[in-house]
């Protein structure tokens, strides 16, 4: 192995100086140059995502109305990239190199940085708990990577604004909307691809997912003695004071199964939702500096990292703590 | 005007429902410091330590999240 590497290293000197650099340099000024010409238009930020298509899909008792968003389609895609990440992934494996390349390196390091966390809080359970925990990571990283992918969020259809918007333009063939805010009547443009992560419906539904399982996976470790977490009347009788707080207590944790939902997708969309109205307000800021922008553009590849193994992460410490009796916790203590 | 005062005040709720950063921000602060002096004194636990600074990170983190949500809300869907 060393040869081999010997061997090469004088091949690869010149290229070592710096190809990529060069390309990322051009890039900037290119866009320097870009934004003098065109400087980017304030974004038009709206909370609800758009629809693909003005009348509702099918409508569900309850539920309500389901329309196709641009949301749905950025989810749509996220799960077309995760099912090729583990088709790549299980090719690399199956060819049976020790040592993966490229993707597959990746993806195996991030999985083992999140087995051996698993390991190291859930112990015995952690064949259990992993696969939530890395799927959760996984769809979630992918979900949050979506926004630095130039192109989403920003190129759509161009409508008629409801109240102020911006007058359009035409660059090379393209319509585009343009710097000067007309008052009323302009336009905005609707994205034909917006960040999942941007939409409480898939954050909610996440949430739910995560903690029906940590219920599951609960009651998998403990059976039934698990739901007396939350009706503990095992000590009412005994000690007659502490047993009312104990069964008090029981009750608090029924309230902070509800309140982990909120704090879950309320956590990932605030994080995500105002990393992607930083960009564009950003953007249009600094865009005529051009260098900046790409400074908050490294802050949201670590902020979507970040959020994603917390998603997981949060999962996985639940599931962890699901598993260990509340009983013999108590015991312990005492 | 009144929707001048209107729009304004929305501008001022939004700023003032931010304020429950400085909370968020204290205890970031507060939680790191103790992890780093853990993982001074102790590298080895550096994992375990690792793993239970992130949580506290979050949950501190929560509620700023919170404050940033009902900003959000005042400023885009309210009104």
């Amino acid at each position: 192995m060393e040869i081999t590497v010997k061997e090469s290293a004088p091949k690869k000197k010149w290229w070592r100086w710096g190809v990529n650099r060069w390309i990322v340099l051009g890039l900037i000024i290119l866009g320097f140059i870009g934004t003098q010409y065109f400087a980017p238009v304030r974004p038009f930020i709206q909370l609800p995502a758009e629809h693909w298509i003005n009348h509702p899909l099918f409508t569900l008792p309850f539920i309500g109305e389901f329309y196709f968003t641009n949301t749905l389609l950025a989810l749509l895609i996220v799960d077309v990239l995760v099912i090729l990440l583990a088709f790549f992934f299980n090719q690399a494996v199956k060819k049976g190199s020790l040592v993966l390349k490229g993707i597959s390196g990746a993806v195996e390091a991030l999985l083992e940085y999140l087995y051996n966390m698993t390991e190291g809080t859930a112990g015995k359970w952690a064949k259990t708990i992993f696969p939530w925990f890395a799927t959760i990571t996984l769809l979630v990283l992918i979900a949050n990577w979506m926004e630095l992918i130039p192109g989403v969020d920003s190129i759509g259809v161009i409508e008629k604004a409801e109240t102020s918007g911006y007058s359009v333009q035409t660059v090379a063939g393209i319509q585009t909307i343009a710097n000067p805010p007309v008052a009323d009547g302009g336009f905005t443009l609707v994205p034909f691809v917006r960040v999942v992560s941007t939409d409480l419906n898939f954050t909610v539904a996440l949430a739910i997912i995560a903690v029906i399982a940590v219920q599951v996976v609960g009651v998998r470790a403990q059976g039934i003695r698990y739901f007396s977490k939350f009706w503990n009347v095992k000590t009412f009788f005994k000690k007659p004071i502490f047993g009312v707080i104990d069964w008090g207590v029981g009750l608090l944790e029924l309230v902070s199964e509800f309140s982990k939902v909120l704090s879950f997708a309320f956590r990932l969309f605030g994080n995500i939702f105002a990393g992607s109205v930083l960009l564009f307000v950003m953007g249009a800021l600094l865009g005529r500096l051009a260098i900046f922008p790409s400074i908050f553009y490294m802050l949201e590849f670590l902020v979507g990292a970040i959020q994603a193994v917390v998603f997981g992460l949060l999962t996985m410490t639940f599931m962890a703590q699901a598993t260990q009796g509340h009983a013999e916790h108590e015991e312990a203590h005492s | 005007m009144t929707g001048d005062i209107i729009i304004a005040a929305k501008l001022i709720g939004a700023g003032l429902a931010m304020i429950g950063a400085i909370g968020a921000g204290a205890g970031i602060g507060i939680v790191t410091s103790g992890a780093v002096q853990a993982m001074g004194r102790n590298p080895d636990a550096t994992s375990t330590i690792q793993t239970n600074m992130i949580l506290g990170i979050a949950f501190a983190e929560a509620v700023a999240i919170y404050c940033l949500v009902v900003a959000l809300l005042i400023l885009f869907v309210v009104g």
